[in-house]
């Protein structure tokens, strides 16, 4: 075997530290609980925090609940937003209606615009009218306080917003100076008729440093981190539909799964990998997403490099905090509420300080009994969602 | 590479691509003559110059598209269009060849199945073998830190390690640290795999251990802990106490069900499991299993006794552990014998039993778990269920096999809550003693009990709940000077007699299937 005239390239290393225990569920005990103490979790958590920021915002109003309010007084009221939304799916039309098949195209937005907003708090609700607060915006289950006052008709009519605003972002210093690089990769939809696993090993050959002169492969060897944000494999769907398969399906199930694994060995052989699962992986259907089981991967789990990851996924590189999902978050926001393009969503989702707001409501969700794992603390350096149309970023700046 | 080679290479390619009709692709040229690929590019470039006529080439460019903001783009393109192609790119871009073939194919990507097929060829080489595939080898970027487990158990992935050695958090040690601990894992590995015959390798390790330290032993003993291993190992993720002085026999498998010790210890078990390798030369299969799997990850453990079961007859169960779900922890039945030192617990809280019973709440119902100590069992018993169960440490044989264990274990969702229970219960236990009794009982079957003589004597109730599922019987009460502790048959208990307590023990001679209830259970004995 010859050896190299160059010295092989090494890649460059960085710190990996997880921070997904937030989001694992194995500690968590179903008693037959519902959803209302994930809600009540996520009100008081809001809550104390919107607290500590009216006083910055309009001191001279007092704070009172939904229940001490009375007509004609201003004053600032805090409860979770719900939508009352006319075209949503409810679970009754399928005993009302013949049930249709259901459509394989994402089903469409139900936005209507008779929708209103309702405040709820522990004491009551409130329907909300006024200009300010615009229900194509908001979805149920997003935290704010209000500023204004009950109308005659026993509506309350709101003149300011406050959303809890960008999570603080805890300062960190670049340690070093040189360039690295990690790649996002979702939708591989291995198994799936449109999937071109030509494209697949070519991203492979790049990121592992096969393809390429050496300058190509300089250029590689700075990525440092590989993370597959969802939708790895598609099975079809003719093949779950509960029935006996016959043997010769049984393969059909398994070889989308063997192709991801010897290409996730060829990367996990050369660089860090973590895999999160998506809507259409083998994982739990609720949020958060555990992760897909290692013994699905037996060619690539024996690398320390693979790892198996939550959805949402939150991770720290260098210092450096990523955080992100597999699109389910971003996917119902847009089916529920509407802006000019999904960063709008993640903005949006930022600033409201939580990372799927319409969970429970429309999104899957563990019925957690103490906390709600969604919420954001800190504010991540780098925030993706995974799974959507095209490749948009955006660079925001808050104070 | 020498003139020869390469000319003899490059024959090959001609016979390849021309006869064969195959696309030779660069990787699959450098996996198959086991070049690098930056070789096998130029061999495929020399290969086109000289030979190229008549053949299709596909070329790879990549470089940065003129476009705003720039994309980096890397494009597939066939001879011809190759030029064209080029313009798009801002500057230069980088070609080399990618694959040669006699014609392309329709659907592009059948330009990627003989490598693909190569590439599984590779991949199904038994994981023991290092191949091109698994190390990357030819490829241009080298990664030292990437460590693969070869014994075919997942690698620990270390997580969240605040003090990180400042690499990618997941291989600590490079080879140069690894040597000196090396040897000596070596040869606990050879020993134990010797061991491993006779014995079913204990389980050792805590799993949700995230100690840098668990990391690090398991990457240093990695690469010593394999192919002795591979025929006789339990599988990987393992739950288990690291019984100090853990031999690998029946005792540590005992101790493996002991949930009053194993809950707390889990978390100092990795830890004691770590330095316990390094030093006693006792724990070597403890060692190799704690090699494994300190493995943070949350999948539900599964313990693999089969290939233990099969060296050591009387385990018969697949344990399944979940370290979150109790109810399963509950079903895990200890067939093997414990040892003595917790023979002589069970008895000593035996002996406190007379004054100090706790009631077990119901299995099925792990929610209720109030466990309550009643000095005597007299008449108020509710028709409760979580009542029904009520079992005692009295009825346990003092034989002690099994049963005991069975019982305490599989319906105790607090094991040591009992035992505080029975430990904090006065000591005044009256005068009695146990006495191993053999009688005939009215089925015909051959009943051994442990029965209780003393003074003093315990009214019971008659239980005549329906059987839970390990078919309990009811008890009996008697008024008679014998006390008379409830018995709940686990496995395979007998009839409920007289002045008595039920042992669960099999051995004794009951020929009853273990799962049946007793129906003479539900009826007083007179």
């Amino acid at each position: 075997m010859e050896v190299d005239s160059q010295e092989q390239l090494q890649r460059k290393q960085s710190t990996y530290l997880s921070l997904d225990e937030n989001f694992e569920i194995q500690k968590e005990v179903y008693r037959g609980q519902q959803y209302s103490q994930i809600y009540f979790a996520r009100l008081h958590m809001m809550r104390t925090l919107l607290y500590s920021l009216v006083p910055n915002w309009k001191s001279h109003l007092p704070v009172c609940t939904v229940l001490e309010l009375e007509e004609g007084k201003e004053c600032i009221i805090v409860g979770t937003l719900y939508k009352h939304m006319k075209l949503k799916p409810c679970i009754l039309d399928e005993y009302s209606k013949e049930r249709s098949v259901a459509p394989l195209i994402k089903p469409h937005n139900f936005m209507h615009q008779d929708d209103y907003l309702v405040l709820e708090d522990e004491s009551g609700r409130v329907k909300l009218g006024g200009t300010k607060l615009s229900p194509s915006v908001y979805v149920t289950g997003v935290v704010v306080a209000l500023h204004g006052k009950e109308t005659s008709a026993g509506a309350f009519f709101v003149e300011d917003v406050l959303e809890a605003g960008l999570p603080p972002q805890i300062e960190r210093p670049l340690k070093s100076r040189e360039d690295k690089y990690v790649v996002f990769v979702s939708g591989l939809s291995i198994g799936s008729s449109s999937s071109n696993p030509l494209q697949f090993q070519l991203l492979v050959d790049h990121i592992t440093g096969h393809l390429g002169d050496e300058e190509e492969q300089g250029f590689a060897a700075e990525i440092v981190h590989l993370v597959i944000v969802g939708n790895s494999v598609e099975i079809s769907h003719g093949l779950l539909n509960g029935q006996n398969l016959a043997s010769k399906d049984q393969s059909r199930l398994s070889e989308p799964f063997k192709e991801l694994d010897i290409l996730l060995t060829q990367i996990a052989a050369s660089l860090p990998l973590d895999i999160m699962p998506g809507s259409s992986d083998p994982a739990n259907f609720a949020l958060p997403q555990q992760p897909l089981n290692r013994c699905l991967f037996p060619g690539s789990a024996t690398y320390n490099t693979f790892r198996s990851c939550t959805n949402p996924h939150c991770f720290e590189l260098d210092s450096i905090r990523f955080l992100g999902t597999s699109g389910q978050n971003i996917d119902d926001l847009t089916k529920y509420s509407e802006a000019k393009d999904k960063l709008d969503f993640l903005e949006r989702t930022l600033r409201w300080r939580h990372l799927a707001p319409t969970a429970p409501n429309t999104l899957g969700c563990y019925p957690f009994t103490d906390r709600d794992p969604f919420l954001i603390d800190s504010c991540p350096d780098v925030y993706f969602v995974g799974n959507q149309e095209k490749y948009e970023t955006r660079l925001l700046k808050g104070c | 590479m020498s003139q020869i080679e390469t000319l003899g290479i490059l024959e090959e390619i001609q016979a390849l691509v021309s006869d064969k009709l195959q696309v030779v692709s660069y990787k699959w040229l450098s996996r198959n003559f086991l070049v690098s690929s930056n070789v096998a590019k130029r061999l495929l470039a020399e290969f086109v110059e000289k030979h190229g006529s008549g053949l299709e080439v596909v070329y790879s460019l990549s470089g940065w598209l003129k476009n705003s903001p720039s994309n980096y783009h890397i494009q597939l393109v066939t001879g011809p269009k190759l030029s064209e192609a080029k313009q798009v790119y801002d500057g230069n871009c980088r070609v080399h060849v990618y694959s040669v073939q006699a014609c392309i194919p329709k659907d592009l990507a059948a330009l990627w199945n003989t490598e693909f097929i190569q590439a599984e060829e590779l991949f199904k080489q038994p994981t023991s073998v290092d191949n091109c595939l698994r190390d990357n080898r030819f490829c241009g970027i080298s990664n030292s830190f990437v460590k693969r487990n070869v014994d075919g158990t997942p690698a620990k992935v270390a997580t969240a390690q605040p003090n990180s050695v400042g690499i990618s958090g997941l291989s600590i040690h490079n080879s140069a640290q690894f040597s000196a601990p090396l040897p000596s894992q070596q040869n606990k590995v050879q020993q134990s795999s010797s061991k491993v015959a006779q014995k079913p390798p204990i389980v050792v390790k805590g799993i949700k251990s995230d100690s840098i330290s668990g990391g690090v032993h398991d990457l240093a003993t990695k690469p010593s802990a394999d192919k002795e291993k591979n025929t006789s190992f339990p599988s990987n993720k393992k739950k288990g106490q690291n019984d100090k002085g853990s031999t690998g026999n029946g005792g540590s498998l005992a101790n493996f069900w002991d949930r009053a010790s194993a809950k707390p210890k889990t978390c100092s078990a990795p830890a004691d499991n770590i330095d316990s390798i390094q030093n006693s030369n006792d724990a070597q299969i403890s060692a190799c299993e704690a090699v494994e799997h300190e493995n943070s990850d949350i999948d539900a453990q599964e313990v693999n006794f089969g290939r233990a079961s099969n060296s050591e007859g009387n385990r018969k169960r697949r344990v399944v552990l979940d370290l979150s779900d109790e109810d399963e922890y509950e079903d895990a039945v200890n067939l093997a014998s414990p040892d003595p030192p917790k023979r002589k617990s069970f008895l000593g809280s035996i002996q406190n039993s007379k004054t100090s019973v706790p009631e077990r709440p119901d299995v099925d119902k792990p929610d209720k778990d109030e466990v309550t100590v009643k000095e005597e069992r007299t008449a108020n018993r509710e028709p409760n269920r979580s009542l029904g169960e009520e079992t005692s440490l009295g009825s346990k044989s003092t034989n002690g096999k099994n049963s005991s264990s069975v019982k305490l274990e599989s319906q105790l969702p607090e094991t040591d809550l009992k035992k505080d229970k029975v430990t904090d219960a006065s000591p005044n236990s009256p005068k009695r003693r146990k006495v191993l009794k053999t009688r005939i009982d009215d089925r015909g079957r051959e009943v051994t009990e442990v029965v209780w003589e003393g003074e003093e004597t315990e009214v019971k109730k008659v239980e005549s709940d329906v059987p839970k599922k390990a078919g309990s019987g009811a008890t009996n009460a008697t008024t008679n000077t014998v006390a008379n502790t409830n018995s709940r048959y686990a496995v395979g208990t007998t009839a409920p007699s007289n002045p008595g307590v039920k042992t669960g023990n099999k051995k004794a001679g009951n020929a009853k299937d273990p799962k049946q209830g007793n129906i003479l259970s539900f009826f007083k004995k007179v």
